[in-house]
């Protein structure tokens, strides 16, 4: 169905992410990378070699879930947009999200903006609790959310608020 | 479902202002080719030397006759590729 | 309006002027195309067509469709998408044929033209990343290249790519597409290679082996002993009711004015195609601040890359797959699209339509080879439809079916910019060796490029593509 709609579906997303274990032991990366095409600046991105390296340029990203401790910096190094990292063990009330975002306004720290899901959906609010914007970022500024648990495989962007009055 | 008059609203050559009608009604006059098309409506001939118009023409071609594109008979390309002012070529040709 | 803050993009602009247009003063930025600062005032129609008197806009943005002739300064028929904005500029609607004797009191080009012969090893025509990396490697083996590009900037199509590219960190994966353009830039050997911008190569003279060349409104000549013709690809157009109502762009030529210059080129935006070209500039749009209402797609399935799909889906942006347009409307420029769905057949099913209000339709259904100059050349040509359209026969070094005339990137089937790059120093690679130029290394880096091309090319998304490649080599 993702190559009608774009939007990945349950059963491709079950394929790509890490076993409920690995979750709750902290941060890890969550590719969704569902199509053959040839990349693969996100197996030069990870200094920890989580990503295997690329057999052929158009494989899929293999990530090791153990090897991976989520430090994000696949994130905008990946064209696709397509690298999230969650941590469930964040904090008592939340799950850390952190997603590329290519916008401006850019979000300011504390700022509660909209969550939505993979299709664009807003699916509740959330406060953003970093912004990344350095050099290494390179204009793909990186963005860590706060979600609720139930929505932490659902939010993938944001929406700032006074875009949308 | 689409009437004939949308077909004159609907433009194939934007230099030369020819409609999918004209091009149509010249196929079905036995017109059949890029060249005869060109040389009877002056489609391709604008100043863009047909780069916009001739995929069309070339679709319409094969439809009606029912060939595939590749088999279609091209018109030929002169120098220049693109019409410039006159007085710069009269200018070289001077110099 | 001018785009005052962009995620990716710093604009560089001139000094504010005051220019008119039909009478009424406006302003803008000295250096722009003329197009771009009557869009920024709000003008659409820069012109009637010649014979049923039907408004018209700019289309292409680059000089290929002659869409946006006006009348600038009494001259009739400038094509403003290039022409460049200057202090006091008189600017009219061009009623339909524009009055041609006048075209002589033009002050341009009365300022002596060149008649003298320039000789070059190799004449490389467009400085995209194919021609840029022809150059480059041609240079490498020790070859002297002149360099031509229509534009006023070098880089082809990678100037206006704001985006990240694919590939291998060969091919400068995950660089943004206006940096490569800096890189490869960086990379010319300035002493081996001659650059010439705002030149249009009109035509290859068979007889004498003599490009002629129009270069800021002068007319050259050159003659080089190899071509390396890297022209890239034209924009394909749609027919459909009113397709050529203001408002209704190529893709690239949105992307070209506001990522080259600045100004959006609307509000509401319908997209045309779910192609990587017809997502990408979706997404672009919506970081230049426009709003994407939809993109559409006649096939059944998105041809483009998922991820850039994804991306566009979690701004909100919905893709209609089997949805083609039906017809657009408005009175003087675009207000209203209907679109509506096709059955397996690809035959329009009635009742499914619906009403878009944008003042604004991209269309991106695909490239074709800009391949004038290999027709002139007598190169022969194959229809291709994987590769975009009619397409030049050539051997494995590039050269096409006529001795001394070899092409790169998108002219010789439209591709990516990775692919172009490899081409292209494989053509220059091969034009060097040609004329008894080699540093040495020539079969290695030759060996090189070929593995690197069939290492791109094998996945998936380029099965037509190989197809399509077989055919010709
Ligand atoms: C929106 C968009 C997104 C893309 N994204 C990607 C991507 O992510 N990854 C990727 O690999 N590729 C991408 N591409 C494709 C890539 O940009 C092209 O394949 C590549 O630029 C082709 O290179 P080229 O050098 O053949 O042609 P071009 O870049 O088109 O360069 C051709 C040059 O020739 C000049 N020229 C043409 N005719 C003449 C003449 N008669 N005289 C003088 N000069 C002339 C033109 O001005 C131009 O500068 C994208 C393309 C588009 C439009
Ligand atoms: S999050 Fe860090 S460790 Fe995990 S894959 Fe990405 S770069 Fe490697
Ligand atoms: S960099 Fe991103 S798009 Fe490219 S292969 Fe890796 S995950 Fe997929
Ligand atoms: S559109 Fe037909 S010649 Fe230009
Ligand atoms: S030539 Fe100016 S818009 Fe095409």
């Amino acid at each position: 169905m993702i190559e009608k709609t774009g939007v990945p579906t349950p059963q491709d997303l079950w394929k790509v992410f890490p076993p409920k274990e690995r979750l709750e032991k902290g941060p890890v990366a969550i590719i969704e990378c569902f199509q053959r095409i040839p990349c693969d600046p996100c197996y030069t991105a990870c200094k920890k070699e989580a990503i295997q390296e690329f057999e052929d340029i158009n494989d899929l990203p293999q990530i090791d879930f153990e090897i991976c401790n989520g430090c994000g910096l696949c994130i905008s190094r990946c064209p696709g947009l397509c690298i999230f990292i969650v941590d469930q063990t964040y904090s008592e009330t939340g799950v850390l999200i952190k997603l590329p975002f290519e916008f401006l306004p850019l979000p300011e720290k504390g700022e509660e903006v909209d969550a939505l899901n993979r299709k664009g959906e807003v699916v509740g609010k959330t406060k953003v609790v970093k912004v990344q914007n350095g050099r290494y970022e390179d204009k793909t500024p990186v963005i860590s959310i706060l979600v609720p648990k139930e929505l932490s495989m659902e939010v993938r962007n944001i929406r700032l608020r006074k875009n949308n009055d | 479902m689409i009437s004939n008059k949308d077909h004159e609203n609907t433009i194939v050559c934007r230099c030369e202002d020819i409609t999918l009608k004209e091009i149509r009604d010249l196929i079905k006059e036995g017109f059949k080719t890029v060249d005869e098309i060109k040389r009877i409506s002056r489609c391709g001939m604008g100043p863009c030397q047909g780069r916009t118009c001739r995929q069309i023409v070339m679709g319409e071609i094969a439809r009606t006759t029912g060939k595939d594109v590749s088999e279609l008979r091209l018109s030929t390309f002169r120098a220049p590729t693109k019409n410039i002012k006159i007085g710069i070529l009269a200018e070289a040709a001077e110099g | 309006m001018h785009i005052k803050e962009h995620p990716i993009l710093a604009f560089k602009r001139g000094r504010r002027v005051e220019f008119f247009f039909d009478g009424k003063k406006m302003w803008g930025y000295e250096g722009e195309p003329i197009a771009a600062a009557l869009h920024a005032n709000g003008v659409r129609v820069l012109r009637r067509s010649i014979k049923l008197n039907r408004p018209r806009g700019f289309y292409c943005a680059i000089g290929n469709c002659s869409s946006c002739l006006m009348k600038v300064n009494g001259e009739p028929n400038v094509r403003v998408c290039v022409e460049r904005l200057e202090e006091g500029m008189v600017v009219g609607t061009q009623m339909a044929k524009g009055d041609l004797s006048r075209a002589k009191a033009n002050p341009i080009s009365s300022s002596g033209g060149g008649s003298g012969i320039r000789k070059t090893d190799i004449a490389v025509i467009g400085g995209g990343p194919a021609g840029l990396s022809a150059a480059i490697s041609a240079n490498q083996m020790g070859a002297k290249v002149t360099l031509l590009d229509r534009n006023s900037r070098i880089g082809g199509q990678l100037i206006k790519q704001t985006h990240m590219f694919f590939g291998s960190e060969k091919q400068y994966a995950f660089i943004r597409g206006i940096d490569i353009a800096d890189i490869l830039a960086d990379k010319l050997d300035k002493e081996m290679t001659d650059v010439m911008l705002n030149a249009t190569v009109l035509g290859y003279y068979r007889e004498d082996g003599v490009l002629g060349v129009e270069e800021n409104n002068r007319f050259t000549k050159i003659k080089p002993e190899r071509i390396i013709v890297a022209t890239g690809a034209s924009e394909k157009v749609l027919a459909f009711p009113n397709n050529d109502l203001p408002g209704i762009y190529g893709a690239g030529a949105a992307q070209t004015l506001m990522n080259e210059h600045g100004v959006v080129p609307g509000n509401n935006v319908l997209m045309v195609g779910a192609g990587n070209i017809g997502l990408i500039v979706s997404y672009q749009l919506m970081q230049a601040g426009i709003n994407v209402k939809a993109i559409i797609e006649a096939a059944s399935k998105i041809g483009g890359y998922w991820v850039h799909a994804s991306k566009v889906r979690r701004l909100g942006v919905p893709i209609y797959t089997s949805y083609t347009v039906k017809k657009a409307d408005g009175r003087e420029s675009l207000e209203r699209v209907t679109i509506w769905q096709l059955d397996k057949n690809w035959q329009p099913l009635k009742g499914t339509e619906i009403d878009l209000n944008v003042d604004v339709m991209c269309i991106a259904v695909g490239l074709s080879p800009l391949a004038e100059l290999l027709w002139q050349a007598g190169c022969q040509m194959k229809y291709i439809p994987e590769l975009g359209g009619h397409t030049p026969l050539r051997g494995e070094d590039m050269q096409t079916t006529v001795k001394g005339i070899y092409v790169a990137g998108d002219v010789a089937g439209v591709e990516e910019a990775s692919s172009a790059m490899v081409e292209g120093s494989l053509a220059g690679l091969c034009a060097a060796k040609s004329l008894g130029y080699d540093n040495g290394r020539f079969k290695e880096l030759r060996e090189e490029a070929i593995n690197e091309l069939m290492n791109l090319r094998s996945g998936p998304v380029s099965e037509g593509m190989r197809k399509g490649l077989e055919q010709l080599i």
